[in-house]
């Protein structure tokens, strides 16, 4: 993981040099509404699924594809790994992040949902989707929806998991 | 050109003869003039010609060579620890891939097994999404578990390998041509080599002819008195295929040594070996004539070329003198006979040891007995492959050569489907249904929608009429989870205990008569928990409850699910008088099995240029229906089907507890038997019946349901998933009180609702408990106090 984080910065400096470079990660919208944010609610219960060593590899490979800015990649890793494990909820979010970032918020939002629906439904995991409704809901010209998201993402740290 | 100057030649001599023509002329001069005249009518006549020979010929060897087939590969098979998949399976899919088994995986394409440990030697790969080189890896078992995983590749890599797919067919996606090219690259050794020692060892320097061959040929015919040998090169050879005409003169041979001479001068060596590895002919199949190593490979041992043994290669390469004489089918004796005469051959010139031949020649002749008529062991699926690249692409892009095409098959799960079905329909017949049924297999992916296997006949390989895609019949019982799907979204309305009516109901049709729809044992239930209704498949209780949502909006159901097919709208269509072709009736239910995430089934997911430039892939898309509370309600009833109803011997075929949902489906005089199925991660469809439409015996679960259950117990089995969408939920109800109840009260049974459709009134008993519950909150609360 180290190493992999490692090639990640390397690829940021590298690209930092190029004058196409892509938004530095930290400045990103999926960064700064989703991630960040819901990185803060961690107190809570964290529930996490039980990743195969495959899937880890294709995620670290998808984080690399992302900072350096290449998206498509980045989701053909995440699509490699959702085919050994199609409900993993955060490979699911990770999709909805990269869509995200695409711009395609339909397809966020459809991501992040599934993601909710396979998911623990709380802790950090729980804000991430929810956080990643909202902003796909706003940019999809739904603010009643996006507030709505707003609101379910505060209840991620307190709610019982439904459902189960 | 060079004619052209020869031609000038005896016009320049012209004028030294005018000095001397005053003198008398010999009779050598006297004739010169004629002569020449007729060297020039000769060659004036015979350039033209040999210019029209030139067009013949590299009209007929660009028209084939340079119409580079496109390939067909498998899915990619990934492999990490962890990985579900059966000794078995893996074996099928590495002979799939064109492995070979040796005692070391010494080299690319090569591995080694031992009782739960596999060396793999993976070949470099242009995968749709990147090149890999080779690589090595081992893998060791644990039962039908990949257990652990250790492969070379660089670190942050060596988790996770592909190993390079199967490929399973060449085809021109615009034509129905049935051809199995094959490259000069991937032909073993062995033939490349073998061949030009038994046919033409000169083949390396000549130029199209070899004039001593033909010497040697030519004394030794006159010596037996009739052609006992040929001369020809591979080059003549592969002209005269080209012209295959059976009229053995003088000048038929002359035009075949011209026309090699001129291939020779415009191709080169390995592309005229090539085209004469894909064009020699090397048999006959009724109408069609088996061209080209690659085909006759799987028309006499039903593997790829690549596969081959040596001696396999060996009767081959003797084929090529007569294919009809050494028929291994017709003329095993002779046959055999050709094929070690052959043996010696390679052993004389070196290509095998001694051991080697001793080896092959105590092997049998190994042909199968029955030729697969397609060029492909998986018509079926290639049928929805060239339908898919048709549909979702520019005939322009499909007409560029030498596409390379990757689609979604998993030879392992289609071998076993095809097995399911083969073998199945036998043992139906030994169990005493009749013995002229036939089946069709759909086997997809639950959340992608790729379609893993497709089984379109009884008979493996066999082409013609694919009812996978084609046979369109009617449905039965296998509609009535659209029923129940379409009124649980009318959560006000139903829930899965609503109190139906299952009671003898008479219908006027559109065209006047009367429809009286009966159970299946002819009797009625009364008032019953809608859940019962659909688990039992009762005929009149889903009339009622069809009427009471409308036709038109199971119809609009059915549309949303993805079947574009035409649907009457009339009262027996709630009973599945709809025809639909099993495909279509897989599409249908991915979705439920998806949990209402609906993804169209496909076969194929990216094409890329020869040169690697992509032309399309089709990127993981989520299509969620707005109702998947209801799809959630309807899958825990399915799951119910198997576990208490019409599929519950399922269990006992699988031989293996775990849960499934599944729907059973029977039509009218039992000409029909449907089985839909659902893993958490595998939705198959299987279809029994006869192709005539006669009454056949057959039900969903004496049929069908015994296919499915001969795939699945092949293949992983993850519990289907219950768990709920956002809005909805388990709850612990008595549904005969119609009431809330507690998970300890007499009747409780736990079952999910829509948020708000659960039943309002609570048991005594849940009553009584909460009385209970409360005072023991007080005692803890004093009891926290102390």
């Amino acid at each position: 993981m180290a190493k992999i984080r490692l090639l990640g910065v390397l690829a940021l400096l590298t690209l930092a040099a190029c004058s196409s470079a892509p938004a530095p990660v930290e400045d990103r919208e999926v960064n700064a509404r989703v991630r960040a944010p819901a990185s803060e609610d961690k107190a809570g219960v964290q529930v996490y699924s039980l990743q195969n060593p495959a899937v880890k590899q294709l995620t670290a490979q998808a984080e690399v594809a992302e900072h350096a800015g290449d998206f498509d990649e980045a989701s053909g890793y995440i699509e490699r790994a959702l085919r050994i494990q199609p409900r993993d909820p955060q490979l699911l979010q990770h999709m909805a992040e990269i869509n995200l970032q695409k711009k395609d918020y339909q397809q966020a939002l459809n991501f992040a949902v599934k993601s909710y629906e396979t998911g623990p439904r709380v802790g950090e995991i729980c804000s991430r989707n929810w956080r990643t409704i909202s902003v796909a809901r706003e940019h999809l010209q739904d603010p009643g929806g996006a507030s709505e998201a707003e609101a379910r993402a505060s209840q991620c740290m307190n709610t019982r998991p439904k459902g189960l | 050109m060079a004619v052209k100057t020869k031609k000038h030649g005896p016009a320049r001599r012209k004028s030294p003869s005018k000095k001397s023509a005053r003198k008398k002329p010999g009779l050598l001069r006297r004739l010169f003039r004629p002569l020449m005249l007729l060297v020039g009518l000769g060659i004036g006549l015979s350039v033209p010609w040999v210019i029209w020979l030139d067009m013949q010929v590299r009209d007929e060897f660009e028209g084939r060579i340079w119409d580079v087939p496109s390939r067909v590969y498998a899915r990619p098979l990934s492999l990490y620890s962890g990985k579900s998949i059966s000794r078995d399976a893996l074996m099928v899919e590495l002979k799939a891939a064109g492995y070979r088994q040796l005692k070391q995986a010494i080299e690319p394409g090569s591995f080694s097994a031992n009782a739960n440990s596999f060396d793999i030697h993976r070949r470099a790969f242009q995968f749709d999404d990147g090149a890999e080189p080779s690589t090595r890896f081992r893998l060791v078992m644990r039962g039908d578990v990949i257990d652990s995983f250790d492969s070379d590749q660089k670190a942050g890599t060596a988790g996770l390998v592909r190993l390079d797919p199967a490929e399973i067919a060449s085809i021109y996606p615009l034509h129905d041509e049935d051809r199995t090219l094959v490259v000069l690259q991937d032909v073993p050794e062995l033939l490349v080599t073998g061949l030009q020692a038994v046919e033409d060892r000169k083949f390396k320097d000549h130029h199209g002819i070899a004039f001593r061959s033909i010497a040697r040929a030519f004394v030794a015919n006159l010596k037996a008195g009739k052609a006992v040998q040929g001369g020809s090169t591979l080059t003549q050879q592969l002209v005269k295929n080209y012209f295959l005409s059976s009229e053995r003169t003088l000048t038929r041979k002359a035009n075949e040594a011209i026309m090699a001479v001129l291939l020779e001068l415009h191709y080169d060596k390995a592309q005229i070996l090539e085209a004469y590895i894909n064009e020699i002919y090397l048999g006959q199949q009724g109408q069609h004539a088996i061209h080209g190593f690659g085909r006759a490979s799987e028309f006499y041992f039903d593997r790829s070329l690549q596969e081959l043994e040596p001696q396999q290669i060996a009767l081959l390469v003797g084929m090529v003198r007569g294919a009809s004489m050494y028929n291994p089918r017709r003329n095993p004796q002779r046959s055999l006979q050709r094929r070690d005469r052959v043996l010696d051959i390679f052993e004389l010139t070196g290509l095998m040891s001694a051991a080697e031949v001793k080896q092959a020649k105590s092997r049998p002749l190994g042909v199968t007995g029955q030729p697969r008529s397609g060029g492909s062991r998986y018509p079926a699926f290639l049928e929805l492959v060239r339908q898919q690249l048709k549909r979702d692409y520019r005939a322009s892009d499909l007409s560029s050569e030498g596409l390379r095409i990757f689609t979604t098959l998993a030879p392992s799960d289609q071998e076993y489907a095809q097995q399911a079905v083969s073998a199945g329909l036998d043992d139906l017949a030994q169990r005493g249904l009749p013995a002229d049924l036939q089946s069709a297999l759909v086997l997809a992916d639950v959340t992608s929608g790729e379609i893993r296997a497709l089984v379109g006949d009884r008979v493996a390989g066999r082409g013609g009429f694919n009812r996978a895609l084609n046979a369109r019949r009617q449905v039965g019982s296998v509609i009535k989870p659209l029923v129940y799907l379409t009124a649980l979204e009318h959560a006000d309305d139903y829930n899965l205990i609503t109190p139906v009516m299952d009671e003898p109901i008479s219908l006027r049709q559109p065209d006047g008569s009367v429809w009286s729809p009966a159970n299946y044992d002819h009797k009625s239930r009364g008032e019953i928990p809608l859940m019962d209704a659909l688990v039992h498949s009762y005929n009149q209780a889903t009339v009622q409850v069809g009427l009471n949502v409308g036709t038109v909006n199971l119809i609009r159901k059915i549309r949303q699910l993805g079947v574009e097919t035409e649907i009457q709208a009339v009262p027996a269509t709630l009973l599945g008088a709809v025809e639909l072709t099993p495909i279509e009736v897989a599409q249908m239910y991915q979705s439920l099995a998806a949990g209402g995430y609906s993804a169209p089934l496909r076969s194929v997911t990216a094409v890329l240029t020869s040169h690697g430039e992509l032309l399309g892939r089709y990127p993981l898309r989520l299509m969620p229906l707005d109702r998947r509370d209801a799809v959630a309600l309807v899958n825990f009833a399915l799951t119910q089907v198997v576990e208490q109803g019409t599929a519950k011997n399922l269990h006992g075929l699988l031989g293996i507890d775990v849960r499934v949902a599944g729907k059973t489906g029977t039509t009218n005089e039992r000409r029909d038997s449907w089985f839909v199925g659902y893993t958490r991660d595998l939705v198959a469809v299987t279809w029994v019946g006869r192709d005539d439409n006669r009454p056949a015996g057959v039900t969903g679960s004496n049929a069908a349901m015994r296919v499915w259950a001969g795939l699945f117990r092949h293949l992983p089995m993850e519990p289907v998933d219950l768990r709920m969408p956002d809005g909805a939920g388990f709850t612990w109800v008595d549904p005969a009180q119609q009431a809330l109840t507690d998970p300890s009260c007499a009747g409780a049974v736990q079952l999910p609702f829509i948020e708000g459709s659960e039943p309002q009134m609570r048991t005594s008993c849940l009553e009584k408990m909460d009385r209970k519950n409360r005072k023991s909150l007080w005692r803890k609360w004093f009891d926290g106090k102390d």
